[in-house]
């Protein structure tokens, strides 16, 4: 047997996607964490069965609340996580979540440079309660995190849809808008369509994202 | 002089599995060459979105060589004035495809006549020189960005270069990205050691034989790219 083995990644390169989850107080109602819950349930289900992937896909939760932000779930392939699900409770902390999420992107020891471009999924249904000017201004100009894909969803009429184009930055991408629970599922189909898309790419380093006019005209 | 000693150099390409299941070809491309000038060996790889990629990294190959062979030949030592060279003739060699094009990294290590190890390049892979005091890198591993983010001819791009006396023994190891990019940076020596072991001595048609069914049946799961792996090395250090 090849000794070349022994000198090679054991691993496909990864993919990694980090969800930011606002998890304050006003996600407990009208069922919007329950929605949320499970539908990053059912996108780690969808991501851990690709089998069929360049890319290995690799998730993190870092969800912004009661607790400021953390890291719900630490970075890891989608198939081995164990989902825990998010409570809601307290404050917006987003820039924090902006800060944890740059600190992640650009700590090679956690996303090395042999991985393919992250995604970040930004969802929040109101506005940051601290400083995230400077945050979100660091995570667009950070060497590593401004190449990541970006999305975001804004829950409800109190989601800061200034706040979250910024997030965006850029002038062909649009957040989403969810009015109802069912439609937090859709999106995140539809963001999980795109990056098992990716991963099974001949090039996973492209983004190739269908683009919905509505969420609701868009069938799963 | 250590310069007198043989050098020899070995390499092999393959292409991978994503241009295999699309039907495309190999768009890594490399070229091995004595001379008057010394030894030289070159390894590029065609930027995977550009039209003549292929075509690209071939003539970045042949670049190098013709430029080494004019710079020589004016007496050429200092290797910035080898490394302006480079660029222009790859132009004139793609024409009239634009550098856009035929976008191709390109790496290249040259064993000169005068008696130092000039290595070279522009572009991401691997680029390393052992010598008895140990490795010193060139390229890699990847510093920056994440995968399929690279530098390439024709796009303004600077060379990261060095120059070393020649004490004998010394290896030169050049990869595209596809080997590279799988390869765990702290097992680099034992890499190196193994390609020294197990194919130096070869004959040169069992080593590439050799070398082409390793890179075909790379082990990293779900590994993508074309491959291209090059070793230039003096003869002491086989026989050492």
């Amino acid at each position: 047997m090849s000794k070349l083995k022994e000198f090679t990644a054991s691993s496909a390169r990864p993919l990694p996607v980090v969800l930011l989850a606002d998890v304050s107080g006003s996600m407990s109602t009208n069922g919007k964490i329950d929605a949320l819950n499970d539908a990053v349930q059912e996108m780690l289900e969808s991501f851990g069965g690709e089998d069929d992937s360049r890319a290995e896909i690799h998730v993190s939760v870092v969800t912004f609340g009661k607790d400021g932000a953390k890291a719900h779930q630490p970075l890891a392939p989608a198939a081995k996580v164990q989902w825990t699900r998010m409570t809601a409770a307290g404050g917006t902390p987003m820039g924090a979540a902006f800060d944890a999420a740059t600190g992640m992107i650009e700590d090679r020891a956690q996303i090395p440079s042999r991985a393919y471009r992250p995604t970040i999924i930004l969802v929040s249904d109101g506005q940051p309660t601290d400083e995230w000017q400077v945050p979100l201004k660091r995570l667009l100009g950070a060497e590593r995190a401004s190449k990541a894909a970006r999305f975001a969803m804004g829950i409800g009429d109190d989601a800061d849809e200034a706040m979250l184009s910024a997030f965006l930055a850029t002038p062909e991408a649009r957040v989403y808008r969810a009015h109802e629970a069912r439609q937090i599922k859709q999106f995140f189909r539809w963001v999980t369509m795109s990056v098992t898309q990716r991963s099974r790419s001949a090039n996973p380093d492209s983004v190739i994202a269908a683009e919905p006019t509505d969420l609701d005209d868009f069938n799963f | 002089m250590s310069n007198r000693l043989p050098d020899d150099y070995f390499g092999a390409s393959v292409v991978g599995p994503r241009h295999r299941a699309e039907g495309k070809p190999n768009e890594d491309s490399w070229l091995g060459a004595r001379g008057a000038f010394g030894t030289l060996v070159v390894v590029s790889d065609g930027m995977g979105s550009r039209r003549e990629a292929r075509r690209g990294a071939q003539m970045a190959c042949r670049a190098v060589l013709d430029a080494v062979r004019s710079w020589h030949k004016a007496g050429g030592r200092d290797l910035d004035e080898l490394l302006v060279r480079i660029e222009p003739v790859w132009c004139s060699l793609i024409a009239p495809s634009t550098a856009r094009d035929c976008a191709a990294t390109c790496l290249f290590a040259l064993a000169h006549a005068y008696g130092q190890v000039h290595v070279a390049a522009i572009g991401d892979g691997l680029a390393l020189l052992r010598t008895r005091h140990g490795l010193e890198w060139i390229v890699g591993p990847r510093s920056g960005g994440f995968a399929n983010e690279t530098a390439a001819l024709g796009h303004s791009a600077s060379w990261t270069s060095r120059s070393f006396p020649r004490a004998g023994g010394e290896v030169v190891v050049l990869a595209t990205d596809g080997v590279a990019d799988d390869l765990l940076p702290e097992r680099i020596d034992g890499f190196v050691q193994w390609l020294m072991d197990d194919f130096a001595g070869m004959a040169p048609s069992q080593r590439w034989r050799a070398l082409q069914r390793e890179l075909k049946d790379w082990p990293t799961p779900h590994h993508t790219d074309d491959k291209t792996l090059v070793v230039l090395m003096q003869r002491e250090a086989v026989l050492a």
